[in-house]
C-alpha cells in the first residue's frame, strides 16, 4: 500500500474514532479504573492460556512504603505504570523499559491527616485515571489532582469536599468529555451525597448533582427525567422524613460507566444514614440505587432503586457493567450489578427497567424481586429497627454478597461475568443516633458468621442472561479482590489469606498461584510490556473493612493490639497488612 | 482551659524534665461515673470509630492497656479535649470537661485482656 493511502486512511479512523467520542482499543494498555468504558476488566491479550498460566512466576515488585488496604489497580500507558497508594496517596511512575522498573517520578500530594480518621474503613484509595496526557486521582482529604503523566508536575488541585462534614475522597474518578467526575464516601458520618463533575482542563467544577433531595438539586428536570418503575416529581425530596435527606449519606464512592451510543453515565449511590432505618421512614431515594446522568450537564435520565428503604446497610455502589447479553431470546443492551444485596440484576440500560435479578449467594432478607414492579418482595421478620431489638440471620452481612470494592469482570468470548462474592451472614441491632458533624452517624451493631456451608467466600461465573452461576471456586475467607479476564480466557482474582490466582474462564479450574505477601483487595490488570510479552499486575495489601473487621491483621502500632474476629479468628494467622505491587509474567 | 500536661513517656532533652501541671481524674474508680461515661461514650458517637466496648475500628483500641498520646488521667483528657491527629475530633466544644472526665472513668474501668502482646492459634 502506498504511504499517501495509508496515511489517508490513518486519518479516516482516527476521524472515526473522535466522532464517536469512543477512546482508542488498545488492549496492550490499562488507561482507566474498569479498563474500558464499559468497566469490563476485559483483555483481548492472548498469550497467556490456561495451557501455560502454570509457569507464571513474579517478574518485579515494589514496597509503595504504604501499610494499608491496597485497593484499586496500578495504571499503565506510554510504557509507564502509575501506582496510587493508600493514605498520603503518593503517585509513582515506573519507568517499564528499563530494567527493574525504576520510577520516572513520584508525587507526594500535602493530605490533611485528619482524613484517617474521617475515612469510615481504612484510607484506602481506588485509582486514577488516565485522561489527555493526565493523571488524574482523588486524595483522601477531599481534593483532586491532575498530575502531568509526563513530568509529574501538579497541573490543578481543586477542593471538592468537606472533612468537617465528614465527607472523604478514596474513589477513583471517571473521565468523559472533557468532565471529571467525582463523588464522596461518609455514609457513615451523614453527609449529604453528590457527584461533581470537574473540567478537565482547569479543576473547574461544572456541575453538582445531589443523591437526595428536591429535583433541582437532583438534575431530575420534568421533561427529561424518565425512571422506569416511578412517577412524579421531588421523589427523592418526598421518600424521607422533613428535613431527613439533609444528612442521609447516600454517597458515591465507587466505579462509573458510560454508554457513548446512549450519552448516559452510570453509578451506583451508597446506604441511607443513619443504619437504624426508623429515624428515616420511606423509600428514601436515590438510597442504594443506580442512576444515569448526561455527563454534560449532570441531568438524571433514570433512575432505579435495588433496596428501597434499605435496611441492612445494602450500598450499590458496586459497578455497572455494560454489555449485549440475550435475554428471552431478543438481544439486549443491558447494565448488569452484582449488589450488596445479593441479587445480580440484569437490566436495560436505555430504560432502567429490570429485565433478569436473581440471588448470586445466600439471601435471606428477601424472597425475589418482583420484576413487574421492580420492589424486592421483602421478608418482613427480616425489617430492622431499634424498637425491633436484635434481627437474627440477615444474609448478606453488610458487607455485601460481594463487596463493591471487588470490581468483577466480564468476557464477551465466555459471556460469562467473574464476581468475588462473600458467604456472610449477620445480626443487626439498631439503635437511636444523634448525628454531630464530622463523627460517625451509624446506629448499628452487626455481628457476623459464615453463612450456609461454612465458606465465607467464592469466586463465580455468572450468567447474566438468565441470572445463574456457572461455577464457582470456593474460598475460606470472603473474596475481596477485583478480577481480570482476558482472551486467553483465563481469569485472576486474588484472596484476603494472600494468594493471587489464575483460573480457567470456562471450567473454573484453578491453573496457579503464588503467595503475594499480604491479602488482595486491589483489582488485577494485565497489559503489554516493552518487550512484547503479556504481564499481569496487582497490589497486595489487605485492608479497608478488613482493618476494621480483623484488626489483629495489623501490627504497625503498639499502642493499638486488638482481639481477634470471632467469624474469622485465624486470618491473621495467614496474613497481615502490607503494600506490595507485583508483576507477574510467563518465562 | 485545662492545664498543661507531662508525657512521662517522652524523652526529656538533658535529662530535664520540664514544668506542666497535672491533672487527675475526680472520678477515678466511682462506678456511677463509670457508667454515666458509657452512655456519653455512645451517645457522642464515639463507638462509632472506636467499635463498641472500645476493643477498636477505625480509631484504636481503648481497652488494650495501651496509650498512643499517654494514659495518665491527664493526658486521656487532652486526648478527648483537643482531638488529636489522624482524625479524632475535639470534643472540648460539646462536652463539658466533667462529661469528658466520665468518659475516662469509663475507659479506665475497663479490664484489660492478661495476654495482650502474644496471639497464637493451634
Amino acid at each position: 500500500m502506498r504511504p499517501a493511502l495509508i496515511t489517508l486512511l490513518l486519518l479516516l479512523v482516527a476521524t472515526l474514532v473522535a466522532d464517536s467520542g469512543r477512546p482508542e482499543q488498545d488492549d496492550g494498555q490499562w488507561t482507566m479504573p474498569g479498563k474500558d468504558f464499559a468497566a469490563t476488566r476485559y483483555s483481548g491479550l492472548t498469550q497467556i492460556t490456561p495451557a501455560n498460566a502454570a509457569r507464571l512466576r513474579p517478574q518485579w515488585s515494589f514496597s509503595t512504603g504504604v501499610l494499608g488496604g491496597h485497593e484499586g489497580q496500578p495504571l499503565v500507558v506510554n510504557n509507564t505504570m502509575y501506582v496510587v497508594t493508600p493514605f498520603p496517596n503518593v503517585l509513582y511512575a515506573f519507568d517499564l523499559t528499563r530494567e527493574g522498573y525504576p520510577l520516572k517520578w513520584k508525587y507526594r500530594p500535602d493530605v490533611n491527616p485528619t482524613s484517617v480518621g474521617i475515612a469510615c474503613c481504612d484510607a484506602i484509595n481506588r485509582g486514577a485515571f488516565y485522561a489527555d496526557g493526565r493523571i488524574v486521582y482523588n486524595l483522601l482529604d477531599g481534593h483532586t489532582v491532575a498530575v502531568d503523566a509526563a513530568t509529574g508536575r501538579e497541573l490543578w488541585k481543586t477542593q471538592i469536599a468537606d472533612l468537617g462534614q465528614g465527607e472523604t475522597t478514596p474513589m477513583a474518578p471517571f473521565v468523559v468529555k472533557g468532565k471529571v467526575i467525582v463523588g464522596p464516601s461518609g455514609g457513615e458520618f451523614g453527609i449529604h451525597g453528590w457527584v461533581k463533575a470537574l473540567e478537565l482542563a482547569t479543576g473547574r467544577l461544572a456541575w453538582t448533582a445531589y443523591s437526595e433531595g428536591p429535583d433541582a438539586d437532583v438534575l431530575a428536570h420534568p421533561a427529561t427525567f424518565r425512571p422506569f418503575y416511578d412517577r412524579g416529581t421531588d421523589l427523592a425530596l418526598t421518600s424521607w422524613p422533613a428535613d431527613a435527606w439533609q444528612r442521609a449519606g447516600v454517597p458515591v464512592w465507587g466505579w462509573l460507566s458510560y454508554d457513548p451510543d446512549l450519552d448516559l453515565l452510570y453509578y451506583g449511590t451508597g446506604n441511607a444514614a443513619p443504619y437504624n432505618p426508623e429515624q428515616r421512614p420511606g423509600d428514601n431515594k436515590w438510597a442504594s440505587s443506580v442512576l444515569a446522568r448526561r455527563p454534560e450537564d449532570g441531568s438524571l435520565v433514570w433512575a432505579y432503586q435495588f433496596t428501597p428503604h434499605e435496611n441492612w446497610d445494602f450500598d450499590a455502589n458496586a459497578e455497572m457493567i455494560l454489555a449485549d447479553v440475550t435475554v428471552k431470546g431478543r438481544r439486549r443492551r443491558v447494565l448488569v450489578h452484582f449488589d450488596k444485596n445479593g441479587f445480580a440484576y440484569t437490566i436495560d440500560r436505555a430504560t432502567g427497567e429490570v429485565l433478569v435479578a436473581a440471588p448470586f449467594t445466600a439471601v435471606t432478607w428477601a424472597k425475589r424481586i418482583d420484576l413487574t414492579t421492580g420492589r424486592p418482595v421483602v421478608d418482613t421478620a427480616k425489617l430492622t429497627g431499634a424498637s425491633r431489638g436484635n434481627i437474627k440471620d440477615i444474609c448478606p452481612s453488610l458487607e455485601g454478597g460481594k463487596s463493591p470494592v471487588s470490581a468483577a469482570s466480564y468476557s464477551p468470548r465466555t459471556g460469562l461475568f467473574y464476581v468475588s462474592t462473600n458467604n456472610l451472614c449477620m445480626d443487626y441491632q439498631a439503635t437511636q443516633v444523634t448525628r454531630i458533624a464530622g463523627t460517625p452517624y451509624i446506629g448499628a451493631s452487626t455481628p457476623y458468621h459464615a453463612g450456609p456451608g461454612g465458606h465465607m467466600g467464592a469466586f463465580i461465573a455468572w450468567d447474566a442472561s438468565v441470572g445463574r452461576r456457572v461455577w464457582e471456586i470456593r474460598e475460606p475467607y470472603p473474596v475481596w479482590s477485583g478480577s481480570v479476564v482476558t482472551a486467553g480466557d483465563v481469569v485472576f482474582y486474588g484472596t484476603l489469606d494472600g494468594w493471587f490466582k489464575a483460573a480457567d474462564a470456562r471450567s473454573g479450574r484453578v491453573l496457579w498461584k503464588f503467595k503475594v505477601g499480604s491479602g488482595v483487595v486491589g483489582c488485577p490488570i494485565t497489559y503489554t510490556g516493552p518487550d512484547g510479552r503479556q504481564y499481569v499486575a496487582v497490589y497486595a495489601g489487605i485492608g479497608g473493612d478488613w482493618f476494621l473487621l480483623s484488626g489483629d491483621v495489623r501490627s504497625d502500632d503498639p499502642a493499638d493490639v486488638r482481639p481477634r474476629a470471632d467469624f474469622a479468628p485465624d486470618l491473621a494467622r495467614h496474613t497481615s497488612q502490607g503494600g506490595i505491587v507485583w508483576v507477574f509474567g510467563l518465562p | 482551659m485545662p492545664p498543661a500536661i507531662r508525657y512521662d513517656a517522652h524523652v526529656s532533652a538533658g535529662g530535664a524534665v520540664p514544668p506542666a501541671g497535672s491533672m487527675t481524674n475526680p472520678f477515678r474508680g466511682d462506678r456511677q461515673s463509670a457508667m454515666e461515661g458509657e452512655r456519653i461514650f455512645a451517645a457522642m458517637n464515639c463507638d462509632g470509630c472506636h467499635g463498641g466496648g472500645a476493643v477498636g475500628w477505625v480509631g484504636p483500641s481503648l481497652v488494650d492497656g495501651r496509650w498512643r498520646y499517654g494514659g495518665a488521667d491527664g493526658a486521656v483528657f487532652q486526648s478527648i479535649f483537643y482531638g488529636r491527629p489522624r482524625g479524632m475530633p475535639a470534643y472540648g466544644g460539646v462536652l463539658s470537661p466533667g462529661a469528658i472526665w466520665k468518659v475516662v472513668t469509663y475507659l479506665q474501668a475497663q479490664s484489660i485482656p492478661k495476654d495482650v502482646p502474644t496471639e497464637r492459634w493451634r
